[in-house]
């Protein structure tokens, strides 16, 4: 791996917040973001996973730039940017966009949809007022939106649609990375699909690197090339979303691939589930932080923590006794759907592509 | 359905409209539920999946919300007939319900021990310190580590997991036979999210408690149901035996929902969608509610379907049913 096809990287970057800054005693601090090194190629699709308050929105808001690191550094394209003042960070802003959870509250209700899409290129001085209007025009095509939706404001449109609007919203300003902090968890299914084709198509036809933060293992599964598990604030394991999935080595992940709910009769797994919730970021377990939920916990875990350790060159994992477990990961499953079942679905599939192929539209769904 | 067995509940023709407007939002829902039966209610959002639960809980808002016809029978009564009395005297006793957002259906101000409480003082009579030892026995039963010292803490000091737990113990302190939950894992992480189904399993094996359960996700419907019903616009367009359901999908909104989700297992391509979206109550067309998104849609779903007999108690709403028989070769020539 040569140093150009690193685009963004993070070298024991960390983001603590200060929630009680009592009088007398000391403050009470939430480690959010505990130390991360991560390295995102360039063109790949990148994805961190992990429970509520594991830390991975915070982290996504520091590889934006939108919060300052406390201590580490982020490197984009071979410059170190965690350091570098509000006024400087316009250039970077308009490599790096984010795509947020929420369509409802990202976007400001006061503005048309066409207004939004153009601020970015205004912001950062694109072109002039009228071939801003032709990207924009461009740009709701491209989220298989009517030329019409310009003039209408954000109300007036569905969870999905408004969905399309910040994506176009980001890809505005000709961004070299996406980051979605979890971009399609608030749709419903058959509008999840939709968005992630989109986000898939747009993401090949521009070059793009995607970095999106998920809870959701079988997106994860489905979207990513690479995927970094977080656990209270730090990255347990990291590696190809295949090998990590078939084989995890970290006793979290393969909890959280064991605890996926299967679409399919019969694969109840009665499988050891982590006990308990995961602790509170403010009082922080000794030694291993997954120790007190972890079934494998050895004395050594409880004082230790693990450094997170390649072990394959493509594979890294922090768990003292990665070599000695033998975790399963995502099991095989024979499709049980009958043939007469299989048939429909492959007339729903041929149907459906029929019927994409038919319209003009460069990027539909 | 064998019309010998003894159903526990029967909803006949449920409708629930707004009132004064002729806006549709639950048409025509139909199904029955044996003792110790689980009934999944699987659609996405504004199908009526959670309307339908809250029509049978009596706690629809009305107005604007109006039941226009049809019958729920449970215990031999008719729910949607009954009294606010006599209701409230079913509710939380021999029937209860398990919301999504286990923080706002907590009262913040008042301790754990005193909700779970309140409701057994009130349908068993007994005193506060009995109903007290009840409620410790039920933190108990749902898993919840230190119970004797959690029944003195309120809602904030508890997760989400934990919160979800003390809703479940209090909607089953009273030992209902039917049991309503909304979404009860929508809200949690996925290892507490394993954590709360296998107790909610565990518990109705050993209470033999009929439940519908209301959700979104085909995962949580594989591993909780033993009969499914997939609602969409308003009308159940398909239902019948879990396994029928996932291994002989009939309908094409069935079939489109399952395809649309990624697998964890195999890794496709693209991902195969429902075109569009669910058409608004206000301009719902008028025969086959799924036809503006259906790829296999021609004159015949202007017309209402129905629900009809595939064997195996296997019902669906479309014209198109079975499809291998129906559809045309030259699209298959084409694979």
């Amino acid at each position: 791996m040569t140093k150009t096809d690193i685009i963004l990287e993070t070298l024991d970057v960390k983001r603590h917040f200060v929630t009680a800054r009592p009088i007398f005693g000391a403050p009470t601090i939430v480690r959010a973001v505990d130390g991360v090194d991560l390295q995102i190629h360039r063109g790949e699709t990148f994805a961190i996973v992990g429970e509520s308050g594991c830390g991975k929105s915070t982290l996504a808001r520091l590889l934006t730039r939108l919060l300052t690191p406390s201590d580490g550094t982020i490197i984009y394209d071979g410059n170190d940017i965690g350091e570098l003042p509000e006024h400087e960070l316009r250039g970077i802003r308009r490599d790096i966009q984010i795509i947020f959870q929420d369509p409802f509250s990202s976007l400001n209700p006061s503005m048309t949809v066409g207004a939004l899409i153009e601020e970015p290129l205004r912001v950062h001085g694109i072109g002039d007022a009228q071939a801003r209007r032709g990207t924009v025009a461009k740009l709701l095509s491209k989220v298989g939106l009517s030329i019409m939706s310009a003039d209408r404001y954000p109300h007036e449109f569905s969870g999905g649609q408004r969905q399309r609007i910040g994506i176009a919203r980001a890809l505005a300003c000709g961004p070299k990375v996406i980051i979605g902090d979890e971009p399609v968890s608030a749709l419903d299914v058959s509008i999840q699909a939709q968005i992630i084709n989109i986000l898939e198509n747009l993401k090949e036809e521009f070059g793009l690197t995607l970095v999106f933060i998920a809870h959701d293992l079988a997106v994860v599964r489905h979207m990513s090339d690479r995927v970094a598990v977080m656990y209270l604030g730090q990255i347990v394991e990291i590696g190809q979303v295949e090998d990590l999935f078939a084989r995890p080595k970290h006793p979290y992940t393969a909890a959280i691939i064991a605890a996926i709910p299967v679409p399919q009769i019969g694969t109840k797994l009665d499988s050891v589930q982590p006990v308990g919730d995961p602790p509170n970021p403010i009082d922080m377990p000794n030694g291993c932080r997954f120790h007190p939920r972890c079934q494998f916990a050895q004395s050594r875990c409880r004082i230790e923590a693990p450094k997170l350790r390649d072990t394959n060159g493509a594979h890294s994992v922090a768990c003292h006794r990665f070599d000695e477990l033998n975790l399963s990961g995502i099991r095989n499953l024979p499709n049980t759907r009958r043939s007469s079942a299989r048939t429909r679905f492959e007339l729903y599939r041929t149907a459906r592509a029929h019927s994409d192929g038919v319209k003009d539209a460069p990027t539909t769904i | 359905m064998n019309d010998a067995e003894p159903n526990l509940l029967k909803v006949t023709d449920l409708s629930i409209n707004v009132a004064g407007a002729s806006l549709d939002l639950v048409r025509g829902v139909s199904f029955t539920l044996a003792k110790g039966e689980t009934l999944c209610i699987v659609g996405e959002s504004g199908c009526g999946k959670s309307l339908t639960a809250l029509a049978l809980m009596g706690l629809l808002t009305t107005p604007p919300m109006l039941v226009t016809q049809g019958s729920a029978t449970f215990q031999g009564r008719d729910l949607l007939q009954l009294p606010i009395g006599e209701l409230q005297a079913l509710r939380g006793n021999s029937m209860a319900m398990i919301f999504q957002e286990p923080m706002t259906s907590l009262n913040p101000v008042l301790r754990i021990g005193e909700q779970i409480a309140e409701s057994v003082c009130r349908h068993k009579g007994v005193s506060r310190l009995e109903a007290r030892a009840r409620a410790l026995e039920m933190l108990q039963r749902v898993g919840i580590p230190a119970a004797e010292k959690r029944l003195d803490e309120f809602p904030h000091q508890l997760s989400g997991g934990m919160r979800q737990r003390v809703m479940i113990a209090m909607a089953l302190a009273n030992d209902p036979t039917l049991l309503l939950a909304d979404e009860p894992t929508t809200a949690l992480d996925v290892t507490i999210q394993a954590q709360v189904l296998d107790l909610m399993r565990d518990l109705q094996a050993e209470t033999g408690t009929a439940m519908i359960l209301i959700t979104h996700d085909l995962g949580v419907v594989a591993e909780m149901a033993d009969t499914v019903a997939v609602m969409y616009a308003g009308q159940i367009v398909e239902i019948g035996p879990a396994r029928e359901i996932f291994e002989d999908a009939q309908h094409p909104y069935t079939i489109g929902l399952m395809s649309a989700v990624p697998s964890v297992g195999v890794r496709s391509e693209r991902l195969v969608t429902i075109p569009g979206v669910v058409p608004s109550a206000m301009d719902m067309p008028a025969g086959c509610r799924f036809a503006s998104r259906c790829p296999f849609a021609d004159a015949i779903c202007a017309n209402v379907p129905s629900l009809v007999d595939l064997g195996q108690r296997h019902q669906a709403a479309c014209w198109k049913a079975p499809l291998e028989a129906q559809i045309a070769q030259v699209d298959r020539i084409s694979v």
